[in-house]
Parts: structure tokens; sequence; C-alpha cells
């Protein structure tokens, strides 16, 4: 990575209804850094997808999600934070015919670079990197 | 998102716009569940007005196209290059209980040709 950074953030409650409102966050910060149609939809898909992850697994825990934006001169990437374990639904694992677990394969169709970690205070982090 | 149904030469035809996401793809299902609990061999799904879909929005689809497959098939009518994209990666667009269409006419026509055969 080079260049310096902006960064902008936004939290938001853990609930499905509110994806809508990330995506609009996603869109501004890519339009911002002047990215084309394409990438910009692949963001918003990117971003729902781990947010949508977040949500599902927050297990009625009311901890925002925190979404992070670092633009650099040649990657955008966005960073979304909970405060719960992230799960591929075990439903997926035993059985190819359930649709749930798409998002982690589309995020990592999508993006350049997929990173799942901890966070110190024992939530998860997904960041998703695309390079401009 | 908003979705309705109608009926193009006999056949279902569900009109949806806006974003399918993991918020809004319940609504697309319970509009698609009577469709299909009626037995329709065929659905026409215009997504000419669909900005955004994900895999919320792909699942439904994906569940439609397996309850469709051995008889018909569920025909996605002119998404934008962004959806159709997604289709490809997902592997719905190799489906063979799936198809894609330009326009209404364009699947209404090919529906017609398999009832002709």
């Amino acid at each position: 990575m080079s260049g310096t950074s902006r960064c902008r953030t936004i939290s938001v409650a853990p609930d499905a209804v509110r994806l809508a409102e990330i995506r609009r966050f996603v869109e501004e910060t890519a339009v911002e850094a002047a990215l084309d149609e394409e990438k910009i939809f692949d963001l918003k898909v990117a971003v729902s997808e781990a947010c949508a992850n977040a949500v599902e697994h927050s297990g009625g825990e009311h901890a925002p999600l925190e979404i992070c934006a670092f633009v650099y001169s040649d990657r955008i990437v966005f960073e979304v934070s909970d405060s719960g374990d992230f799960r591929v639904p075990a439903a997926q694992l035993r059985s190819g015919r359930d649709n749930r677990g798409l998002g982690l394969p589309l995020m990592a169709a999508l993006m350049d670079e997929v990173c799942i970690s901890k966070t110190p205070r024992g939530g998860t982090k997904v960041a998703l990197s695309l390079l401009l | 998102m908003l979705v309705s149904t109608e009926r193009l030469d006999g056949l279902p035809l569900v009109i949806v716009s806006g974003e399918i996401d993991h918020g809004s793809s319940g609504t697309l299902q319970t509009e698609l569940d009577p469709v299909l609990d009626e037995g329709a061999t065929i659905i026409l799904l215009d997504l000419s007005d669909v900005t955004y879909i994900d895999s919320g929005g792909i699942s439904v689809l994906l569940s439609a196209v397996r309850r469709l497959r051995n008889e018909g098939w569920l025909a996605a009518v002119n998404p934008n290059a962004n959806v159709r994209r997604l289709f490809e990666i997902v592997g719905l667009k190799a489906d063979q209980g799936f198809r894609l269409f330009d326009d209404r006419e364009a699947a209404a026509a090919a529906v017609q040709k398999l009832t002709e055969q």
C-alpha cells in the first residue's frame, strides 16, 4: 500500500434493513475516489455481504457495526468490524444445496483481497481491498 | 424494492424494481412462493429496474430455480450488466433451470416456441 490514507467511518445498528444506508456510504466514498461503476457495484456487494454476515451472527446483540473506509493511492479498503464471531452457516458446510453462505465466495470473487481477523475485543473484522 | 405480479401470454410475470438485498429479499420470496405453489413451470422475472442484488436476492432466485429446474425455468428479463455478472459468478447463468432474455417479448417468444414443439 502506498500514499496517504483518508479515513471515513460510519457506525450502524446490526440490522439488515440498515444495509442500504451502508451501501450509500460505500457509494459516496467510492465516487469520491473516482472509481468506475463496475467497481462501485462490486464494493457495495462485498461490503453488504460482510455486514449481512455480521448482522446474522450478532446473536441479538445490539453492538453497532463499524465500517471504516481507507483510500490509498493504489487501492480502496473497507473494514467491517463487529462484536461477534464470523461463522459459515453449519448447514452450508454439510450440504452444497443450501443457498446460505454465498456471501464469502462472492466477497472473494469480487475483491482483490479479503482478510478476516479477530479484533482485540473478541469481535471479527473483515477487510475488503480493491485495487484502483 | 418494489415487486408486483402480472400475466404475459398466460405466464406469470414478476416485476421487480430497486435493490434486492438481505433486508428485502423476503418480500420477493413471498411474491414468488404462491406462483410456484400454483404449479407454474415457467416464470418471467423482469429485472430491468433492479439496480442492485446480493446473495440475499440470489438465494431467493436459486430456490425458485431449484423448484422449476425439472420441468421449466426461471426467465430473468433484462438485468443490468452488473447483475448479469453476479449471475455468472454464482453459476446461475449456467443452470438449466435459468434463462436470460433481453426483453419480455424475447422471453415470451421462447416459451411460445417451446409449446409448439
